[in-house]
C-alpha cells in the first residue's frame, strides 16, 4: 500500500468508527486545533501528560489564548474537571482505523479515559496496514514492563439496550485524531 | 433423563415462546447481526482463517500447563502475582482472600464470563463486600437479580421500557424508554463513581500472552479500562484456555473475534496490561493479581475429543446464528455459557443436572459449526455431550430400541412396511396424516405426516429401470429412508431427468438407512455398524458416483471416513465412498446438463437444507438450475435457515420445530411462490406437512420433481 492508500484507508476506517481525522502541518497547529476544540464545546480545562518542555510551551500558549486551563498531573484529583485529554499515539492502523497508544503513564492513561473528548497526535509515518505489520514493534512494547498498551478504535460505545448503538459509554465522547504529516 | 425435569424445560420454552417482545428483539438481533457479520468479512477468506484460528488454538491448548509456567514467570518478573484455582471454590476464595488480605470493600467489575462460570459476586457479596459491575448490560442484569441472556450481550433479552423501568427505580427520577442515550448516561455517572471510589476492580481477559505475561482485554465501552487503572488492587481471573504462546496468536484471533462478535472489524478497545503498572491510588504499583481457573480444564484439554471445546474464544456466534436462541433467548439456551458452546461447556462445568435437557435441543442445523471463528464442529461435539450425559443417566428406551431395529436392516425395513397398514386407518384415502392419536406423538399438530408409500422404491425399481448396455457413468443411488419408503416419487422423478442419458443407475437392495437418525441419537456404534452395511451394500468402487437426493444421507455419508478412522478394516472404503457422494443438483450440473427451458413464469422459492448448504456447501446450484428450468425464482432472508425439521428433534421439541417452521413458512408466503422447492425429503415433510395444516396453497416440491415436470412439459 502507498502511503497515499494507508492515509485514505486509515481515515475511512477511523471514520467508520465515528473518529474524526483532521491533517495538520505541524504540533503548533495541533495544539491550536485541540484548544480550540476545548473552548468551542464549553470546556475549561484540557489535560496533556507526557509531552516534552517545547511542546509544552506551544501548547500552553494555545490554551492561554482560548483561555483554558492546562494540567498535566494529578489528573486522578481532577477527574470530571478535564474536558479534554491530549497524547500521542505512536502508531496507527489502516486495515480497522486504530491508533496504538502506549499507556504505560497513569496520568496519560486518565487522560485518555476520563475525559470527555481524546485528542491523539499521530504523526502519518507512522501508519501501518494492518496489526501483523505492527508485530515487532508491539512485540518489543508489550516486553518492556510493566507497561499498558492500548488499540484504541473511534470513542467508546455500548449495544447493551436493544442493540441501539450509542456513543461515550464509559470513555471519552468523541476520539478526535490529528494527522501530523511531517515535512509538509 | 427425569420427567419432571424435561416437564419444566419444556414449561420454560414455551414461556419465552409465547413473550412477543422476546422473540422480535431476537429477530432483530439475529437479523442485524447477519448482515454485520457478512461486511465485517467481505473479502476475506473465513473458513482458512477460521481454520487458522483452530490449529493455533489446539497447539496452544495441547501445552496449557507449559504456556502457564512461562506466563506466570513473566508477568511475576513484572510484578504481578499469579494463582492458579483448581475449581470455582477454590477460585473464590483466592479472591475473596485478596480483598480481606488488602482491605478492600469496594469492588468494581468488568465483564468476565469466568466470574459468571463461578458465581462469583455471590460468594463476594456474602462476605460483606459491594461488588458492582460497570459493563452496562452486566449492570442491568446484576440490578435485575438475573444472569446474562447472551455472552456478549448480556442484557438482551430486555426492552428499552423494562431498562427505563428500573433505572426509574435506581435514580428515583422518571426515565424515558425512548431516550436510549439518557439511559446509558444514567449508568455513565453511577457507575464512573463507583470506579472512582472503588479499592479493587475485578477483570476478565480474552487473552493472557505467554512470551511477555500480559494480559489482554478486549471491549467496546471502556469500563475495562477503568477497572483496571482506577482502582488500587487489579484481580483478572481468567480461565487457563485463554493462554496463547504469543502476540502473533493473539493478533490472529483478534482478527476475527469482534467481527464474529457484533461484525465490528475491532473492538473500540483492546487493552493490554504487562506487570504492575503505575497507579497513584496504590502509592506507586498496582497491587496486580492473575488467578487462572483449571475448573476441568486441564482435563478436558487431555481429551482427544473434547479439548475443541477450549478452542472457543468466546464471540457469541453459535447463539446468534442458532435459529433456537433465536426464538428462546439465552435463559433458555444455555446455563452461563450460552448457545452451542454452551450446551457442551454446560454439562464440564456445571454438572449433569444442569445439561441434561439443554444438551438435546439442538437441530444438528450446522450453522454453529460454519460461523465459528475457531472453527469448532459445535454440533458433533453436542451429539458426544449429549451421549455422555445419557451414559450417567443409562440409555432410554427408545435408544435401545433404536439399536436393535436400526442395525438389523429386514427388520428395520419390515417395520416400516408395517407402518404402512398401521398408518391406512389414519390417513383415509388420502396421503397425509392429519391428525396423529395423541399418545403417539404429543404437540405434533403443527404438521399433518405423510402416509408411508404402498410400495417402496427398491420394490418398483426393477420395473423402473432398464439396464442400460454401454453406460458412460455408474451411479450409484443412495436411496435413505424417506425416498425409499415415503417419497418413491422423488426417486422416479430423478429416472425421468436422466432418460436417455445412458447413465446406469443401480440400486442396492441391502443398503439400509445412512445411520444419521442413531449418530443424532448419539448412538455411535450403531451408526458405524449401519456405516459398515451402507459399504458393503455400494460398492463405490464400481461406480462414478453415489447420488442421493437427500442433503442429510449426503452429508453423513460424507462423514463415514470420520466415523470409521479407528476401524482398519473400513476406514479406506469410507474414503472411497465419501470422495463419490454427490447431491442431485451438483451431478445434474456436472454431468446431465439439462436443456434450458423457456421461462413459463412459475413463481418458485427454494428452501436450502441444512445439510446441503452447510453440510456440503452447495449454494448455487439448485437455483441456478430452476432458473434454467424457467422458473421465476424468488429469494428470501432465511432462505439458508433451518426449517425446523432436524429428524427427531421435531419430535423431541414440537413446540420449537413448530415455531421455526412458522417463520420460514411466512417468509415463503411473502415472496409469492406457488410452489417451494427444496432438496431433502426430511425438509419436504417438514414443509409441507407445515404448509398442510395451515391450509396453504403452496405446493412442496423436490428439485428432482420440480425439474422433471417442466422436462415434461417442455417436451412436444
Ligand atoms: S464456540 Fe465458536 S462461535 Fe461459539 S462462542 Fe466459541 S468461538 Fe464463538
Ligand atoms: S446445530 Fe443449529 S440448532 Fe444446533 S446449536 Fe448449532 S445452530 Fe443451534
Amino acid at each position: 500500500m502507498s502511503h497515499n492508500d494507508l492515509r485514505q484507508e486509515f481515515r475511512r476506517q477511523a471514520e467508520a468508527v465515528s473518529a474524526v481525522v483532521t491533517p495538520v502541518a505541524d504540533p503548533a497547529e495541533a495544539f491550536a486545533r485541540a484548544a480550540r476544540l476545548t473552548a468551542e464545546q464549553g470546556g475549561a480545562c484540557l489535560a496533556a501528560p507526557g509531552w516534552e518542555a517545547d511542546e509544552l510551551a506551544s501548547l500552553k500558549a494555545a490554551c492561554e489564548r482560548e483561555g483554558l486551563e492546562l494540567i498535566t498531573q494529578g489528573l486522578r484529583e481532577r477527574a470530571g474537571e478535564f474536558h479534554t485529554g491530549l497524547t500521542r499515539a505512536q502508531w496507527g492502523v489502516a486495515e480497522t482505523g486504530t491508533i496504538v497508544v502506549n499507556s504505560a503513564s497513569e496520568e496519560l492513561r486518565l487522560a485518555s479515559m476520563l475525559s470527555e473528548v481524546h485528542v491523539a497526535l499521530l504523526t502519518a509515518a507512522n501508519l501501518r496496514a494492518d496489526l501483523f505489520a505492527l508485530e515487532q514493534e508491539l512485540n518489543s512494547t508489550l516486553a518492556d514492563a510493566p507497561g499498558y498498551l492500548a488499540f484504541i478504535s473511534g470513542p467508546s460505545r455500548t449495544g447493551d439496550i436493544e442493540l441501539v448503538l450509542t456513543l461515550g459509554a464509559h470513555g471519552p465522547r468523541q476520539l478526535h485524531i490529528l494527522l501530523l504529516e511531517e515535512g509538509s | 433423563m427425569s420427567r419432571a425435569s424435561r416437564r419444566e424445560y419444556h414449561q420454560r420454552l414455551k414461556g419465552a415462546l409465547d413473550n412477543r417482545f422476546l422473540g422480535q428483539t431476537l429477530a432483530r438481533f439475529q437479523g442485524n447481526y447477519r448482515g454485520s457479520r457478512e461486511a465485517g468479512f467481505s473479502g476475506m477468506d473465513f473458513p482458512a482463517l477460521a481454520a487458522e484460528v483452530g490449529a493455533a488454538k489446539d497447539a496452544a491448548v495441547g501445552q496449557l500447563e507449559e504456556l502457564y509456567q512461562q506466563f506466570k514467570a513473566k508477568a511475576e518478573a513484572a510484578g504481578a502475582t499469579v494463582h492458579l484455582a483448581h475449581d470455582a471454590a477454590h477460585a473464590r476464595e483466592i479472591i475473596a482472600g485478596i480483598a480481606a488480605r488488602t482491605g478492600s470493600r469496594r469492588i468494581v467489575k468488568s465483564k468476565s464470563m469466568t466470574s459468571e462460570e463461578i458465581h462469583l459476586n455471590r460468594h463476594l457479596e456474602a462476605q460483606g463486600l459491594q461488588v458492582t459491575e460497570t459493563d452496562l448490560g452486566e449492570w442491568i442484569i446484576q440490578l435485575r437479580g438475573e444472569g446474562p441472556s447472551h455472552m456478549v450481550a448480556p442484557a438482551i433479552h430486555l426492552s428499552r421500557s423494562q431498562v427505563a423501568e428500573l433505572f426509574t427505580q435506581v435514580t428515583g427520577q422518571e426515565q424515558d424508554p425512548e431516550d436510549i442515550a439518557a439511559l446509558v448516561e444514567v449508568a455513565r455517572g453511577r457507575l464512573r463513581q463507583a470506579m472512582l471510589e472503588a479499592d479493587m476492580g475485578i477483570s476478565g481477559a480474552n487473552f493472557a500472552l505467554a512470551s511477555t505475561g500480559s494480559i489482554a482485554t478486549v471491549t467496546n465501552e471502556g469500563n475495562a479500562r477503568l477497572v483496571t487503572t482506577l482502582p488500587r488492587v487489579h484481580v483478572a481471573l481468567v480461565g487457563l484456555e485463554k493462554l496463547v504462546p504469543d502476540l502473533n496468536t493473539a493478533l490472529k484471533i483478534l482478527r476475527l473475534l469482534p467481527r464474529s462478535a457484533t461484525g465490528q472489524l475491532i473492538s473500540t478497545y483492546v487493552t493490554w496490561v504487562t506487570g504492575a503498572v503505575e497507579c497513584a491510588a496504590a502509592g506507586g504499583r498496582k497491587d496486580l493479581h492473575i488467578v487462572f481457573l483449571d475448573n476441568g480444564r486441564l482435563a478436558l484439554s487431555q481429551d482427544p475429543v473434547f479439548s475443541q471445546a477450549l478452542r472457543c474464544v468466546r464471540c457469541g456466534s453459535c447463539a446468534n446464528v442458532c435459529p433456537i436462541f433465536g426464538k428462546v433467548g439465552g435463559h433458555n439456551y444455555g446455563h452461563v455459557y450460552i448457545g452451542a458452546i454452551g450446551l457442551i461447556l454446560t454439562y464440564f462445568y456445571h454438572g449433569l443436572e444442569a445439561a441434561q435437557e439443554l444438551v438435546n435441543n439442538c437441530l444438528n442445523c450446522q450453522a454453529c459449526k460454519v460461523n465459528c471463528p475457531a472453527d469448532i464442529d459445535l454440533p458433533a461435539l453436542i451429539k458426544k455431550t449429549a451421549g455422555l450425559v445419557m451414559a450417567e443417566q443409562g440409555r432410554p428406551l427408545k435408544n435401545q430400541l433404536l439399536r436393535r431395529v436400526m442395525t438389523n436392516r429386514p427388520l428395520f425395513h419390515f417395520l416400516l412396511r408395517r407402518a404402512y397398514l398401521a398408518q391406512k386407518p389414519l390417513a383415509g384415502d388420502g396421503r397425509k396424516i392429519r391428525h396423529l392419536p395423541l399418545f403417539f406423538a404429543p404437540d405434533q399438530e403443527f404438521r399433518s405426516l405423510p402416509v408411508v408409500a404402498a410400495e417402496p422404491l427398491r420394490d418398483r425399481w426393477s420395473r423402473l429401470v432398464p439396464p442400460v448396455a454401454e453406460p458412460r457413468l455408474k451411479v450409484a443411488l443412495f436411496g435413505g429412508c424417506l425416498v425409499d419408503f415415503v417419497y418413491p416419487e422423488q426417486g422416479e422423478a430423478l429416472l425421468e431427468l436422466i432418460d436417455g442419458q445412458n447413465i446406469q443407475v443401480d440400486y442396492a437392495r441391502d443398503q439400509s438407512c445412512c445411520g444419521l437418525p442413531a449418530a443424532m441419537a448419539s448412538e455411535e456404534e450403531t451408526a458405524r455398524e449401519v456405516a459398515r452395511q451402507n459399504l458393503a451394500a455400494l460398492n463405490a468402487e464400481h461406480h462414478d458416483y453415489v447420488l442421493t437426493l437427500c442433503a442429510s444421507c449426503a452429508s453423513h455419508l460424507k462423514n463415514y471416513p470420520k466415523l470409521l478412522a479407528g476401524d482398519p478394516g473400513w476406514a479406506g472404503r469410507a474414503e472411497h465412498l465419501a470422495a463419490k457422494v454427490i447431491d442431485l443438483a451438483s451431478f445434474l450440473q456436472k454431468e446431465v446438463g439439462l436443456e434450458p427451458t423457456a421461462a413459463q413464469g412459475k413463481a418458485v422459492a427454494y428452501h436450502a437444507p441444512c445439510h446441503l448448504c452447510r453440510g456440503l456447501g452447495v449454494h448455487e446450484a439448485p437455483k441456478e438450475l430452476l432458473r434454467d428450468a424457467g422458473y421465476d425464482y424468488r429469494p428470501y432472508d432465511d432462505e439458508e435457515v433451518c426449517c425446523g425439521f432436524g429428524g427427531s428433534y421435531s419430535l423431541d421439541f414440537p413446540e420449537l420445530s413448530a415455531a421455526i417452521l412458522e417463520r420460514k413458512l411466512g417468509q415463503v408466503a411473502a415472496t409469492g411462490a406457488d410452489t417451494l422447492v427444496t432438496d431433502c425429503p426430511g425438509c419436504v415433510l417438514q414443509l409441507e406437512g407445515g404448509l398442510d395444516h395451515l391450509g396453504s396453497p403452496i405446493k412442496v416440491r423436490h428439485l428432482a420433481q420440480a425439474l422433471a415436470e417442466t422436462k415434461k412439459g417442455s417436451e412436444p
